[in-house]
């Protein structure tokens, strides 16, 4: 048997994932009847098709010619979701101005090419106007500077 | 009708065009722009935190302003999504679809351009609606009950397939996808949570926005840097600014049709207005000539949704002003900050608060000829956004997003939530499933579930109410056609690979 | 001697200026419902309080798990007087009775310091229906068992519950249709799918002025001035039944005693103000009549006690 189509072939088996995984947490949950319908009862029902849909899409992938499995490229996923992660969950404890500067250094890691002078000066503009715009202007809860600071 | 549609307009404008409410109208399409320019910072927070300031002021000229935020930001939410595919709210997803191609393909200018003048066009016609027919119409939105909007969504559900260009397959597989996506958190019925485990963010579900800047904007940029070079991402070549002849050509018929299907479903304050824009994006690609270019940068798929949204925005109002049930969350906060100026929103301002009814109808179309003065000189500026360097402009993007999705409750725990989504948004680009289908799902899914089981609650548990009611079974047999119809081509098809083997 | 009697004044002085510095720093007040009247009275409060104490009153919105992810925040934040609960109904006394766990204890955890809003709900039922008051629409649900809908905000919202009561005190048997919000009910009310409901009084208000629902009593213990000819379900024979939609200010539990008193006058004062008064008179609410953090806590304390009941004979609690 050969993967004719190696695109189809993974989202047939992600879809397969995902409507098991939902078939089977909806198992926890009490099924009802057609009148009273029970938490589990649509998500079962939707979990099972879902994962017949993805057996089909397995299935194409076997007799129907598709295009080759493209490259996955790890470092803006990386620097991306790191810049993320930090941003939010050191917004509170360092402050709004520093979690800024955090965001976009990280981030601009993950571009093609990294200019620190640039990339400064951009955390010094976007700082400006954010703290301006949201905190001063839509008047958001947002600390400025850590805490033993303020 | 009656002519005293004439003198109540009359009326209306007399009170909307004092100079203080055309200030504060401004102040408030203004402030809607920038918010929705802003993925993320929505309406409703920046009513309620406005809210305070509304109190030192008449209630026509709080209710003028606040209206203009909302439908201001209607306006603004194209614009991100046009630029740099983010729909910062449900009924911008649509436009992501054509509107970033254009942008791409340097035709931003167009794109905003067909956004602001659909709007316009759409705004005109449903004021007019509004102020013609609000009381019957009311009456059609009682007609909609669990069952009928049960079989809305069906018909909702079927058509979010042809939204897709690519397998019919996948696109129904991202459509309960996203369904499932949408029974995450407490069930309606019976208080149980589902899909939670234990973290109590999830409890009322996972945010419509969180998830749309995670598949469509986070998953772009990660897609854009993988690019060997930051200048394939827009096209240097910036073809003109304003629509051609051509394109005046192709996209009035568009805007019609969006107009007219986004007041009906406007309408309908159960989730009507959520379908709106992406009905009319269904419904053009079936009947245009030019249906091969939807998702490639077609201006009809940027052209009908824009109509069709901000129509639906209008007539919205109707429900509101007629019965006092909001739409949306948007509308509720409406009834507050009307409340609290001293007037119940319900069947009686239109008789006892004539200036205000009018007054505020009279506002909406004030207000949306603002925008468009507003937003076409605006164009220029926008554009010039898009020579910034990529590698300037997706750090300032990531910036907004972020900004955006803590404030929706204050919680890293969205920021997280939306890296997750961009993840997946990224696979799902590298395995060609399209995410607007998903979207779709994901608004209707809980929808759905909850009018299905209501539905079967009140027959108790006889499901020939969905076909015995005649707006019910309407939706349902057009569902049938419209899959007939999607599966024709398929079949046609097949059958002519095999007659080129034969 | 007279050097510790000098340390001594500075030390309690010092005690005291400590005090009389709060609040040195914007206040937060935290608001679980974000867009809905909890929200905007809690605006209307921070506003006349950030007059009052001269820094800024800073609403933030933290919505989540019915209340709990802003509730269970407040009563881990530090008890400075800088963060601040608008708690309700809701996170105080339902949640407690309705869900498996909580992550917090509404009695131990917080100081209660001011109710700022109780809202009456009120019975209405749709035009057709062929009853105009309470003895009536008991005939009619006694001669059709099964065949009534009532419909409700939510599963576990004090319209389901008031209903349940309802049912249990009178014997009768009608079926609960929850929904996401109430507003969606009172349309199916309205267009007759649904039958009877209990609705927030401020909202049902215009619909029963202009005579497009039919109310037959209000849930509280004395009748309303909203509708003083409206009897209560109590003088319809339903003895005892007092129900009420309620939130206020609270803060963690080791706040500083001289804040929450700071605090509680404020608002009680705030709530006095005329134009306080008219706005949340506008919302359905009545001046409450509590006035004190010891009578808020012991109101509390009753509510919980009543709502564990009502969720036990609800059978909303989910398993």
């Amino acid at each position: 048997m050969k993967i004719k189509s190696p695109k189809d072939f993974w989202a047939g088996l992600m879809f397969i994932g995902f409507g098991l995984f939902f078939l089977v947490v909806a198992g926890n949950y009490q099924m009802g009847s057609a009148v009273r319908m029970g938490p589990a009862y649509f998500p079962t029902v939707l979990g099972g098709i879902m994962a017949v849909l993805g057996a089909i899409v397995l299935f194409q992938s076997l007799t129907i010619q598709g295009g080759p499995m493209p490259q996955f490229s790890f470092k803006p996923i990386f620097f991306i979701s790191l810049a993320l992660i930090l941003f939010g969950y050191l917004l509170k404890p360092i402050g709004f101005v520093l979690a800024l500067v955090v965001l976009v250094f990280v981030s601009a890691f993950g571009g093609h090419e990294f200019r620190a002078k640039e990339v400064a000066i951009l955390a010094v503009v976007l700082i400006v106007f954010s703290v301006l715009a949201f905190v001063k202007g839509l008047t958001l809860p947002f600390p400025l500077w850590p805490d033993f600071m303020s | 009708m009656d002519m005293s549609i004439f003198s109540n307009l009359a009326l209306g404008f007399g009170v909307a065009l004092t100079p203080i409410n055309l200030m504060y109208c401004l102040i408030g399409v203004l402030l809607g722009t920038l918010i929705g320019v802003l993925p993320g910072i929505g309406p409703v927070a920046t009513i309620a935190m406005l809210l305070p300031v509304t109190f030192s002021l008449s209630p026509i000229t709080a209710l003028i302003m606040l209206a203009g935020i909302y439908y201001g930001a209607q306006y603004g939410g194209s614009t991100s999504a046009i630029l740099v595919n983010l729909p910062g709210e449900s009924s911008s997803v649509v436009t992501c679809l054509d509107g970033y191609q254009m942008a791409r393909q340097g035709r931003a200018g167009v794109a905003l351009a067909t956004a602001a003048i659909g709007s316009f066009f759409a705004g005109c016609v449903s004021t007019l609606i509004v102020a013609m027919f609000a009381p019957p119409l009311a009456e059609v939105a009682l007609k909609f009950g669990p069952s009928e909007y049960f079989s809305l969504m069906v018909l909702g559900l079927v058509a979010a397939v042809v939204l897709a260009h690519g397998s019919v397959v996948k696109a129904v597989a991202m459509v309960i996808l996203g369904l499932l996506l949408g029974l995450v958190g407490t069930d309606v019925n019976s208080g149980v949570l589902r899909f939670a485990f234990g973290i109590s963010e999830l409890a009322d579900g996972i945010g419509f926005v969180t998830v749309a800047m995670g598949v469509f904007g986070i998953a772009e940029i990660i897609t854009n840097l993988e690019m060997k070079d930051e200048r394939e991402v827009f096209t240097n070549k910036v073809t003109n600014m304003f629509p051609t002849r051509e394109d005046w050509k192709r996209m009035w018929k568009p805007i019609l049709r969006g107009t007219f299907l986004g007041s009906a479903l406007g309408i309908l304050p159960g989730g009507g207005a959520l379908l709106a824009s992406f009905g009319a994006y269904t419904l053009e690609k079936k009947v245009s000539k030019y249906g091969h270019e939807f998702g490639k940068g077609a201006i009809e798929g940027v052209a009908a949704p824009e109509a069709a949204n901000n129509a639906g925005a209008q007539t919205s109002f109707i429900p509101l002003l007629t019965l006092g049930i909001p739409s949306n969350a948007v509308m509720a906060l409406m009834i507050g900050a009307m409340m609290i100026q001293g007037i119940a929103p319900g069947p009686q301002v239109m008789t006892e608060k004539p200036e205000l009814f009018w007054g505020m109808i009279a506002s909406m179309w004030v207000g949306n000829l603002m925008l468009v003065i507003l937003n076409l000189p605006m164009i220029g500026l926008w554009i010039k956004l898009l020579t910034v360097p990529y590698r300037i402009l997706f750090p300032s993007i990531l910036v907004f997003m972020a900004i955006g999705v803590y404030s929706l409750s204050n919680n890293p725990f969205d920021v997280l939530l939306m890296m997750l989504f961009g993840l997946l948004g990224y696979v799902f680009v590298k395995l060609e499933c399209e995410p607007a289908p998903l979207l779709l799902g994901f608004i209707l899914g809980p929808l759905m579930e909850e009018n299905l089981r209501r539905a079967m609650l009140l027959s108790r548990g006889d499901p020939i109410v969905f076909f015995t009611k005649p707006i019910s079974a309407g939706f349902l047999i057009a569902s049938i056609a419209l899959l007939i119809i999607l599966l024709l081509p398929n079949i046609r098809k097949k059958r002519e690979e095999a007659f080129v083997e034969a | 001697m007279k050097i510790i009697f000098v340390l001594l004044a500075l030390l309690t002085g010092a005690g005291a200026a400590f005090a009389q510095a709060w609040p040195a720093k914007p206040v937060r007040l935290i608001c679980p419902y974000p867009g809905g009247p909890v929200d905007i009275s809690s605006r209307v409060i921070a506003q006349k309080l950030q007059e009052a104490l001269g820094q800024p009153v800073i609403v933030e919105t933290r919505p989540g798990a019915g209340g709990v992810i802003a509730a269970d925040y407040v009563a881990k934040s530090a008890p400075d007087g800088y963060t601040l609960l608008m708690g309700a109904i809701a996170t105080h006394a339902i949640n407690p009775a309705l869900m498996a766990s909580l992550p917090y204890d509404p009695m131990r955890d917080f100081r209660h310091i001011a109710l700022v809003v109780q809202v009456p709900n009120v019975l209405i039922v749709n035009n057709d229906l062929p009853a105009r008051n309470v003895a009536e629409l008991v005939a009619l649900a006694k001669a059709r068992p099964g065949k009534l809908d009532f419909g409700s905000g939510s599963t576990g919202s004090t319209g389901h519950l008031a209903g349940e009561l309802f049912k249990q005190m009178t014997g009768t048997y009608m079926v609960h249709i929850p929904y996401k919000a109430s507003a969606p009910a009172v349309l199916d009310l309205l267009a007759g799918r649904l039958q009877l409901m209990f609705d927030n009084l401020a909202s049902s208000l215009p619909n029963i002025k202009a005579g497009k629902v039919r109310a037959l009593a209000v849930t509280t213990a004395n009748r309303t001035s909203f509708l003083p000819e409206m009897p209560t379900l109590d003088e319809s024979g339903l003895k005892g039944f007092n129900m009420t939609t309620w939130w206020g200010v609270m803060a963690p539990a080791k706040t500083p005693p001289e804040v929450v008193t700071r605090l509680s006058n404020e608002i009680v004062r705030a709530l006095d103000a005329p134009d306080t008064k008219e706005r949340l008179r506008s919302m359905g609410s009545e001046t409450p009549a509590i006035r004190t953090p010891e009578a808020f806590t012991t109101f509390i304390e009753s509510e919980k006690a009543l709502y564990a009941k009502l969720v036990r004979i609800s059978g909303a609690k989910p398993d």
